[in-house]
């Protein structure tokens, strides 16, 4: 309706208005002296119906209020979804599938980064309405293609009760030993820590930062403030950088090529598990292992039984202080028995290798398998590589040790070709000589202002260094922990930082490739990037370079950089908005570096004076694939997923050879007590088939005191246990003694049994039986049937396994948790046998106990035709489908457990309690909503990933094309760094899994039984050079 | 020559003398005896009773069931008191077709024993399950899911229909057998509350020769009836493991094995609560007499040797079959962290026994109330053998691992007792444990010394 129509109604209004007879007013009788008067405002208010009108006053006027209050509601509305849905803020680009906006019950997936302080990861983050639900690896192109555990598990850390959600203050008393936090805000605590950085001689003690603009922002605000930068990390990789400084001149990282190399020899570089960057380095080693034709052959001299030594083909136990020994051996045999090289002419050089002489006598090996080994080395030169480094390196003879190495390395001719100098991460200059030399600074008082980010020295430092002391020397000290931890109860501000999946940020894995850390979800609390924090401070204080003080926010910094420094050299060209948005797609740019060869400082290795091996146990720290340095441990699944090879949960402990605990007379689970130095620690025994029998080692990373709830109190901080000489920290060879305490502490092992008591279970051949005959050792068995068996029209999902490509990581066993919402139980019910994985990795060890190698396969439902399960079930709770899944309907289960009696996998799970009444808010924000949540009293397994072969079924029906091969993945599949598992289409020839059940070496567990499973595995190849597997003498594993 | 058989009932007994007798327990109030085995029974019931209940709200959590034993104490005692049901049943129906005149006076009381057994048994399996309140799942009943219908391939259900027809039949067949003398009862009653229960229990029975007559056919039919389910219902619970794939479970040799085993458990419970029943009320001696005892001793000795040689078979077969998943579960059993159970079963089952090859200890009242208790003991541990020894170490070593026996797992298996007692102390007060009318026609009148006896 127009505006003079309107106009024109109201004159008729009032016309007829006009037209109504008058009411007569009797003033005879009156209500009140105005009514007596004829008040014209009372006249007007008597007029009136009500005494207030539901129409507001406005609305007379202009008639919007009640539009107003509409619009405001509507407003609110899509607010409080908006508020719901956790989308950051800034324009962030999902990966390749694009739906408009967030859709509901459609993923989003957004590349991000996770770094754990050594390794930076690509991945790619799945969301749901706008809340992280999974991690994923970013998929085949970058440098990692799964994602370790940590990384996976760092959704707990974001979803974690326990995190702090706004800053807070400590109200301290005089001598500064309590801790009483209140919450402050955000101004407040700006403004004071911008007045006290003033005051100069501040501190930023951070541990390893990667990334141009992360890298930025700090060196900018200690530009600002003429504050100094320390950088410190518990796994400082400090040796490396020594080793290469002394060797080559350069105080970096260098980029191992493990792809690149046929020949590995590593000295307790657990490169598969826990050092460097083991999702790197576990794809490049797959990749040079893949066809066992062509695979790399892998030498471990192991001090503790580590991953990669579990992974090896040939396996040496030793002890640390032999370490040295074996790198000056294989020297001896290059350089001084067969005069190759160089240095065969170099005499000082060779005086120092003549020690090596007799080394295979001293490792107890025959020396024909050093002399083979070296052997190996020279004739696969520049294409072989020796590692050393890690924790069980850091002998006092650490550099040294690095040292021989790279001398080695120049000898064989590696360095520039699988050994990339100055290639690593360019941000890992942790020290732990720093943190000492800082400590000392404030004990003199000579620092004013202590910001940490990222440290717990509380932690990793005993009481002997002083830290607690110290830091009460600093005027202000300003932590940005998540939580209240051992360090932050020090601080008078702590002031939470954003969680990495809520922040921006960056990485540079290796030299040359830099990755973009998107966030995937709004903030959850009042957090704030810590980068944010130095921000505001520089802008309060009106110091500092112009992108640090005018960025309004960290992301706006972090493109500045990006504008200026990185899109320069990676753009290629592109005009910086294009770039931008394909990094952010991408998630990386660049390629790594590659290097040419550096001379060898044969000076270096001159001063090298080699020691002799001790005759003491010797103590051995190592960290653990799963709680690496303890420091982002309080996630459940952290603490549930085995050690890769101990199996062993929810504890440290102290592992010993069979022949030290027959000598001492130690059973497993026997609580011992342990002395180094005048430190004692108690700790419950596990032995340990294939360890030194003068080696006692324990894992670091455990006994939080102020982690939180999952991981205070479990197992013991072993940190106390470094010792420094001259800032160098040593975390092996020191003596050990220890003394029984006739206590036991039961260690909660999920595996049984630890022999495959001569079963054809992993199927194993030498790399030589396997060139013999391709399905060497794999004895198959022809099954008849009355039945025809199901017949599937459509799909039929299968998976192939490659045990040779499989390294037993446990990255798939976190993954399948965190897709399929597997509840954790907690080391008393493992101990029951109650854990819950429906995807194992069953380790056994193979040969003579002393001496004993390892092999692992992932245990998973094994989806058979034949299924045994289905039968017994008395409700039809688990039926066949037509795609050939063993389908598990929860719904309709009552639990008898029949099913699992008779699955002769033992894959099934059931849930004893309800689990998921014990998920406490917000972690049930990690909940894959694809899939149910169980309740108790049914049972579970694997589905092959269900939800995700039904959407890109449906996907693909959509667009009405047929499925892609490889187009559905599985949880597992999408974790594994190495590529051993293969999902997919049996009724497709062509598919990857129909070529991989073709090869020779695919097999059936336990064909014999012709359950007919889906699954095949793909025999192990071991690149020994022996003719034939050792006759299968099983240990006699313990039996838990 | 005539041999003369032993007397049946002793002490020059007329047919007044059994009649008061036997009724006597049920029409005079209890002893300090009774009542204090009731009430401990009783109160074991009630904290069973609380077990159960924290199992159903806690869940199946609270047993010793684990991965890879998803079954443990309750389906091991389930199989239990099966096992022991079978007594009852063989004595009242199977001798009963073969004219075994010494069954009835132990009749009664061992087919209350079945029924309370059964009854104990029943709950298990339903209890056991992860959601018991969906129990109603397990029978095929018209529904509105489709309909969906129960799976008819698995054992379990088998085990469903086997239980339920054993329970109907048992109890049936009990009931009849004490409708005459329920009648018996109802006439001797002195108040009026006695009077209307017992007459209505009776059914309406006047003794009438039409009475008799239709009574004599009913119970041949359900002695006809019951005599199949004496091998059917054990056959069936031994399908719950046979048919499973398990190595240690799947052997034919399971449902003989499984029948002769219950036989061997029932008589061996049927003696223990005979020697206190016999001490309870001593006026039952003439009825139960040692003969008696000892023909069921002969019964237990003989079951015993046929499970020794189902041990014996087991293992040579597993040498003999050459799979080595089956061998290694046998050696295991013997010589493996269960060699303990293993054994515990092969000495209480198969050596305890032969004891009564003496004839001094067949008729001796502790000899065979100790043996009855080891057998008793031995065939628990029959079932917690093939259970767990089986479940705990399988085809795949890596998932291998022991029962984690707790409290629960004893106080459900201690607690299925008190139900037991219960069910049966107040069996003895309530009703005739000795059937009246039976025992009367198996009097010596008419066959006194001289007169001689059948031809």
């Amino acid at each position: 309706m127009s505006d003079t129509n309107h106009d024109h109604h109201d004159h008729d209004l009032e016309a007829k208005k006009a037209l109504r007879p008058k009411i007569e007013r009797d003033t005879n009788y009156w209500l009140s002296l105005e009514h007596y008067e004829q008040d014209p405002e009372f006249m007007k208010l008597a007029e009136q119906e009500f005494m207030s009108s539901p129409l507001r006053e406005g609305d007379a006027e202009d008639g919007v209020a009640r539009r107003d209050f509409l619009k405001l509601m509507g407003a609110s509305l899509a607010m409080a979804s908006a508020g719901c849905i956790r989308r950051p803020v800034q324009k962030i680009v999902p990966y390749n599938k694009q739906p408009e906006e967030v859709v509901l019950g459609v993923p989003n997936y957004y590349s991000s980064v996770h770094f754990d302080g050594s390794e930076a990861m690509a991945l790619l983050v799945k969301t749901r309405e706008g809340r992280p639900i999974k991690i994923e690896g970013h998929g085949d192109h970058s440098l990692n293609c799964g994602v370790s555990i940590k990384g996976q598990s760092s959704i707990l850390n974001l979803y974690d009760p326990e995190r702090l959600r706004g800053p807070r203050k400590n109200l301290f008393n005089e001598k500064r030993t309590n801790k009483d936090t209140i919450g402050t805000s955000w101004d407040a605590m700006d403004g004071e820590v911008s007045k006290q950085l003033q005051k100069g001689q501040a501190v930023v003690l951070t541990g390893a930062v990667t990334g141009p603009a992360n890298q930025a922002v700090i060196r900018d605000f200690c530009q600002a403030f003429n504050a100094r930068h320390v950088v410190f990390e518990p796994l400082s990789h400090e040796e490396i950088r020594q080793g290469q400084k002394a060797s080559y001149g350069d105080d970096s990282i260098p980029f191992y090529r493990f792809d690149k190399a046929k020949m590995i020899v590593s000295v307790d570089a657990d490169f598969l598990g826990a050092w460097l960057m083991p999702m790197t380095f576990s794809k490049q080693f797959s990749e040079g292992r893949k066809e066992p034709e062509t695979m790399s052959r892998l030498v471990v001299f192991d001090s503790n039984y580590s991953l990669t030594g579990a992974n090896a083909d040939i396996r040496v136990r030793i002890k640390p202080s032999q370490q040295l020994d074996v790198v000056l051996g294989l020297l001896h045999e290059i350089v001084v028995k067969k005069g190759r090289s160089s240095y065969a002419g170099n005499g000082s050089v060779k005086s120092v290798i003549e020690s090596g002489a007799g080394a295979a006598a001293r490792l107890g090996i025959e020396p024909a398998l050093l002399t083979q080994i070296a052997e190996d080395l020279w004739d696969k030169r520049g294409q072989s590589l020796v590692v050393a480094g890690g924790l069980p390196t850091l002998t006092s003879k650490a550099t040294e040790l690095q040292i021989a190495v790279n001398l080695l390395n120049s000898v064989l001719e590696n360095d520039g070709k699988t050994v990339e100098g100055r290639g690593g991460n360019p941000g890992l200059k942790g020290s732990w000589a720093d943190l000492l030399t800082l400590i000392k600074d404030m004990k003199e008082g000579k620092v004013k202002t202590l910001i940490m980010h990222n440290v717990n020295p509380g932690y990793v430092l005993s009481s002997e260094h002083g830290f607690s002391e110290a830091v009460r020397k600093v005027e202000m000290v300003v932590s940005t922990a998540d939580r209240v931890d051992e360090t932050a109860g020090e601080a008078h501000y702590i002031i939470p930082d954003n969680h990495a999946l809520e922040s921006w940020g960056d990485a540079e894995p290796v030299a040359g490739v830099v990755m973009i850390q998107q966030p995937t979800i709004r903030p959850m609390y009042e957090t704030r990037a810590f980068q944010t924090a130095l921000m505001n401070w520089a802008r309060l204080a009106e110091v500092g370079p112009a992108r640090l003080r005018n960025s309004e926010t960290f992301y706006d910094y972090v493109r500045t950089v990006w504008r200026e420094e990185v899109a320069p050299k990676y753009g290629r060209g592109m005009g910086f908005e294009a770039f931008w948005s394909e990094a952010l797609q991408k998630g990386f740019v660049g390629t790594p570096n590659s290097a040419g060869a550096r001379s060898f400082r044969a000076d270096s290795f001159s001063s090298i004076k080699p020691g002799k091996a001790s005759d003491f146990t010797e103590l051995v720290l190592y960290p653990t694939v799963t709680m690496g340095d303890g420091s982002a441990t309080n996630a459940s699944w952290l603490h549930e997923i085995p050690d890769p090879v101990t199996k062993i949960t929810w504890d440290n402990y102290a592992s010993v050879s069979i022949g030290f605990a027959k000598k001492h007379n130690l059973k497993a689970n026997d609580v011992i007590e342990i002395t180094v130095g005048d430190k004692k620690i108690d700790l419950p025994v596990n032995v340990q088939p294939g360890l030194h029998d003068e080696v006692l080692t324990v894992a670091i990373g455990y006994g939080r005191t102020h982690a939180g709830k999952i991981a205070n109190g479990v197992g013991r901080n072993l940190y106390p246990f470094l010792s420094f000489v001259n800032g160098q920290a040593i975390a092996a060879g020191a003596k050990v003694e220890i003394k029984k305490t006739g206590r036991k502490e039961s260690l909660a092992n999920p595996q049984g049994h630890h022999s495959m008591e001569g079963r054809q279970i992993v199927v194993e051949a030498t790399l030589k039986e396997y060139q013999k005959k391709k399905d060497a050792n794999i004895h198959r068995h022809h099954a008849w049937s009355l039945w025809s068996g199901h017949q599937y029209n459509g799909h039929k999902w299968g998976m192939a396994i490659d045990l040779n490509s499989c390294t037993g990581c446990n990255a798939c066993v976190v993954s399948c948790q965190s897709e399929n919402n597997i509840p954790v139980v907690g080391k008393k019910y493992v101990l029951q046998g109650r854990e819950m994985h429906w995807l194992r990795i069953d380790r056994y060890y193979v040969g003579t106990p002393e001496n004993a190698e390892t092999v692992f396969q992932p245990m998973l439902c094994q989806h058979c035709d034949n299924a045994p399960c289905e039968t017994v079930c008395p409700v039809l709770a688990t039926v066949h489908t037509d795609d050939g899944l063993n389908a598990m309907v929860y719904n309709r289960c009552v639990g008898t457990r029949y099913c699992s009696n008779n699955c002769p996998y033992k894959v099934r799970r059931f849930n004893w309690f309800n689990y998921t009444k014990d998920i406490e808010k917000p972690l049930n924000m990690a909940l894959n909503p694809e899939v149910t949540v169980r309740t108790r009293g049914v049972m579970e397994k694997c589905t092959f990933c269900v939800q995700r072969i039904k959407a890109g079924v449906n996907q693909a029906k959509q667009e009405n094309r047929p499925l892609k091969d490889g187009e559905i993945k599985t949880a597992c599949q999408t974790a594994c760094p190495s590529g051993g598992i293969v999902f997919g289409d049996m009724n497709d020839p062509n598919s990857e899994v129909s070529k991989m059940f073709k090869k020779e070496r695919a097999y059936l567990l336990l064909e014999e039984w012709n359950a007919a499973p889906a699954v095949r595995y793909l025999t192990k190849i071991r690149n020994n050079g022996k003719d034939a597997r050792h006759e299968k003498a099983h240990g006699e594993g313990e039996h838990a | 020559m005539i041999l003369q058989r032993n007397k049946l009932i002793l002490g020059e007994k007329n047919l007044k003398d059994i009649t008061d007798d036997i009724c006597e327990p049920v029409e005079t109030l209890p002893g300090k005896g009774w009542v204090l085995m009731f009430i401990g029974a009783l109160s074991l019931l009630l904290f069973y009773l609380v077990i159960l209940g924290t199992v159903i709200a806690k869940g199946m959590g609270l047993l010793g069931v684990n991965h890879p034993n998803a079954w443990g104490t309750m389906i091991i005692t389930f199989v239990f008191w099966i096992g022991i049901g079978h007594a009852g049943t063989l004595i009242s129906a199977v001798l009963f077709l073969f004219r075994q005149k010494w069954r009835t006076s132990v009749a009664r009381t061992a087919e209350a024993m079945t029924v309370f057994a059964v009854m104990t048994a029943g709950l298990f399996p339903l209890l056991h399950t992860g959601r018991p309140w969906l129990d109603l799942w397990l029978f095929p009943y018209p529904n509105q899911r489709g309909p969906l219908w129960v799976n008819f391939r698995s054992p379990l259900l088998w085990d469903v229909f086997a239980v339920s027809t054993y329970a109907t039949v048992s109890i049936s067949f009990w009931y009849i057998g004490m409708v005459p003398d329920f009648a018996t009862i109802k006439d001797r009653a002195k108040n009026k509350v006695r009077r209307m229960i017992y007459g209505a229990l009776s059914l309406g029975w006047r003794g009438t020769g039409r009475n008799w007559a239709h009574y004599e056919m009913l119970y041949l039919i359900l002695a006809g009836l019951s005599t199949p389910l004496v091998l059917s219902v054990h056959t069936i619970v031994s399908f719950d493991f046979a048919v499973a794939t398990l190595p240690g479970w799947h052997t034919t040799i399971f449902p003989p094995y499984f029948v002769a085993g219950a036989i061997f458990s029932g008589f061996a419970m049927v003696v223990t609560l005979m020697t206190l029943v016999r001490i309870g009320f001593p006026a039952f001696k003439d009825y139960i007499t040692i003969d008696h005892m000892e023909v069921m001793n002969k019964i237990i000795m003989t079951t015993g040797m046929l499970v020794g040689y189902a041990y014996a078979s087991e293992f040579f077969i597993a040498g003999y079959s050459g799979n080595i998943y089956e061998r290694f579960v046998f050696i295991n059993r013997a010589f493996g962290p269960y060699g303990w159970s293993y054994w515990i079963m092969v000495s209480c089952n198969t050596i305890f026994p032969q004891i009564f090859w003496f004839r001094r200890f067949r008729r001796s009242i502790p000899v065979m109330f100790v043996v009855s208790i080891f057998v008793n003991i031995g065939m628990w541990f029959e079932r917690y053998v093939i259970t767990i020894t089986s479940l705990h170490r399988d085809f795949i070593p890596a998932s291998w691992g022991n029962y984690a026996w707790s409290f629960f797992d004893a106080a459900v298996l201690f607690g299925s007792f008190g139900m037991f007692l219960t069910l049966f102390l107040l069996y003895l007060r309530a009703f005739p444990a000795i059937s009246i009318a039976e025992v009367k026609p198996v009097l010596p009148v008419g066959r006194e010394k001289g007169q001689g006896g059948h031809h």
